[in-house]
């Protein structure tokens, strides 16, 4: 009740506190629901109380602000149906549906005590987190900027985004490291964390370190280890999947357990389930650049002799044939020289008997030939001495009177006669007859012979008819 | 990273070789050389499958160097 002090009414605190308290619980006696975002949860493991500290923002302004309480029976009822249908807990920086109730406190103050949480609200926000990174991702055309990227051929050398403790990143270089087949791999931690608020910076710090020794690195891992399926909505994050997506090297991603492809996943060059599935993704990349070197090298193995041998067989065959195509032909030819020879032989043998028996008739033929000659020639002398004897006389007279005939006609042709009538004969120098003026030089000596005697003369113009 | 012979290119040529070789291209002149090339490549791309060069120390130095430099 008010007292009486110094002409004023007053109340004490707790009556003003009591009176507000009265105020609200009639007010707001029952529960409501509201929507707000957890700013901070503000959960305490040892008493397992939460009070989280709930904002409602436009933008990044804060407009409202009001502290929240979650008692740990309730706490760990809500956190279990968010596991149950978001794949993770109750965290920082989610939008709730929540039931509470206006709860004042006389020594705590004004907060709302929450009773409930719907889980499928939030997961609709988280969602609807999820498709607004894809669409600016895609927007800004690196939804599939890692996944275009060329994979080396050999990806040896690995960039490990993990924690070091955790199972996951053991399972990883278990399999790597300790393959059958003697592929070496080299790889260097870069260590984050993958879960909860901070894993999404923490990761891409990581992979701007990364980014300044890239040289050194094919791909870059990033491997999560063994958390079940809670808190994976990280992965969705815009800046996150942003990094990995616009990352220049491939990124492959071993994150989790989920159904629920996060879009971390989705941009990476490849994701695998689990780490050490991964690890065997990069195991196959080895097969497959290892596997045709030593193919090659059985080819080399087995085909080379076969076509050596191939060769041989060929060469031999040809040689084979060669060899046998000039034994023939020598075989050939020497049979024809052999048919050569014996033929010749014969031949000459015939050709010499047959001379042999020539020659043995040869001297009787002579001597009955030479003896036929010499009757035949006897015979023809006697007749011709005959013909002589008998027809001599006659002949002797018709040839007197021929002659007698012949010695006119020699006179007359005597060149005497033939001068007496006027002629004379030419001779140059040298005594030749001159018949012709051709042989005839101007100024040229000559000698005119007469009956009587002779001139001597000198040419001293020449005419020629034009008939010469 | 320095590499003596680029495996990427060494394995292309083994490829090429052993196409070659599989499609009867090569001549029994070329055999011997193909096949002694065929041999150094193999040895490259299986060394690159076992060993790598690189050490995580270098690189750490790098990282620092690359930090000192940015403050």
């Amino acid at each position: 009740m008010p007292k009486e002090l110094l002409g004023h009414k007053v109340f004490s605190l707790l009556e003003v506190c009591k009176s507000i308290e009265k105020t609200i619980s009639n007010r707001y006696g029952t529960a409501f629901w509201v929507k707000a975002e957890i700013n901070k949860l503000n959960h305490y493991p040892h008493s397992g109380h939460a009070y989280p500290e709930l904002v409602e923002k436009r933008e990044s302004t804060v407009l409202a602000e009001m502290r929240s309480v979650i008692w740990s029976s309730k706490f760990d009822e809500i956190d279990q149906q968010f596991k149950k249908v978001l794949g993770e807990g109750l965290k920082d920086g989610i939008e709730v549906l929540l039931l509470a109730r206006v709860d004042y406190n006389a020594k705590y103050g004004l907060s709302l005590h929450i009773l409930d949480i719907d889980p499928s609200f939030t997961l609709g926000e988280l969602q609807k987190e999820k498709e607004e990174s894809i669409r600016k991702l895609k927007e800004e055309g690196l939804f599939d900027a890692n996944k275009s990227l060329d994979f080396p051929l050999l990806p040896q050398h690995i960039a490990i985004i993990s924690v070091e403790t955790s199972k996951g990143y053991s399972d990883f270089l278990k399999v790597i490291d300790q393959n059958s087949f003697g592929y070496k791999f080299f790889h260097m931690l870069f260590p984050a964390l993958l879960q909860g608020e901070k894993a999404g910076p923490s990761i891409i710090k990581q992979l701007e370190r990364i980014r300044s020794v890239l040289k050194h690195f094919d791909v870059v891992c990033i491997i999560r280890g063994g958390g079940g399926d809670v808190g994976l909505s990280t992965f969705n994050d815009y800046q996150l999947s942003k990094a990995v997506a616009s990352f220049p090297l491939p990124v492959l991603s071993g994150i989790g357990h989920s159904t629920n492809e996060t879009v971390t996943e989705m941009v990476s060059f490849t994701s695998a389930i689990t780490p050490t599935e991964l690890a065997d993704y990069l195991l196959q990349r080895f097969h497959n650049y290892s596997v045709p070197v030593e193919d090659a090298r059985k080819l080399l193995l087995s085909k080379v002799p076969h076509i050596l041998a191939e060769e041989n067989f060929r060469f031999e065959d040809k040689l084979g044939r060669f060899q046998h195509q000039i034994k023939n032909r020598l075989q050939n030819e020497n049979g024809l020289l052999r048919n050569l020879m014996s033929d010749f032989r014969y031949y000459v043998s015939q050709s010499l008997a047959s001379d042999k028996a020539s020659l043995k008739e040869a001297p009787f033929k002579i001597t009955s030939s030479v003896k036929d000659r010499l009757n035949r020639n006897r015979e023809t002398l006697l007749e011709l001495h005959s013909g002589i004897d008998k027809n001599g006389r006659s002949l002797l007279s018709s040839k007197s009177e021929g002659l007698d005939h012949l010695e006119k006609l020699i006179k007359m042709a005597d060149p005497k006669n033939t001068m007496k009538l006027g002629y004379s004969i030419i001779r140059n120098k040298k005594g030749e007859l001159i018949h012709s003026t051709k042989q005839l030089n101007i100024g040229e000596e000559i000698e005119n012979i007469f009956v009587d005697g002779s001139l001597i003369s000198k040419v001293e113009s020449k005419k020629h008819d034009k008939k010469d | 990273m320095t590499k003596k012979i680029n495996y990427e290119e060494a394995f292309d040529e083994l490829q090429q070789i052993v196409q070659d070789i599989e499609e009867g291209d090569v001549t029994v002149d070329d055999l011997a050389a193909k096949v002694k090339r065929a041999e150094e490549l193999i040895k490259v791309c299986r060394q690159k499958l076992s060993n790598t060069e690189e050490d995580v120390n270098n690189i750490l130095r790098e990282l620092e160097s690359k930090n000192s430099s940015e403050q």
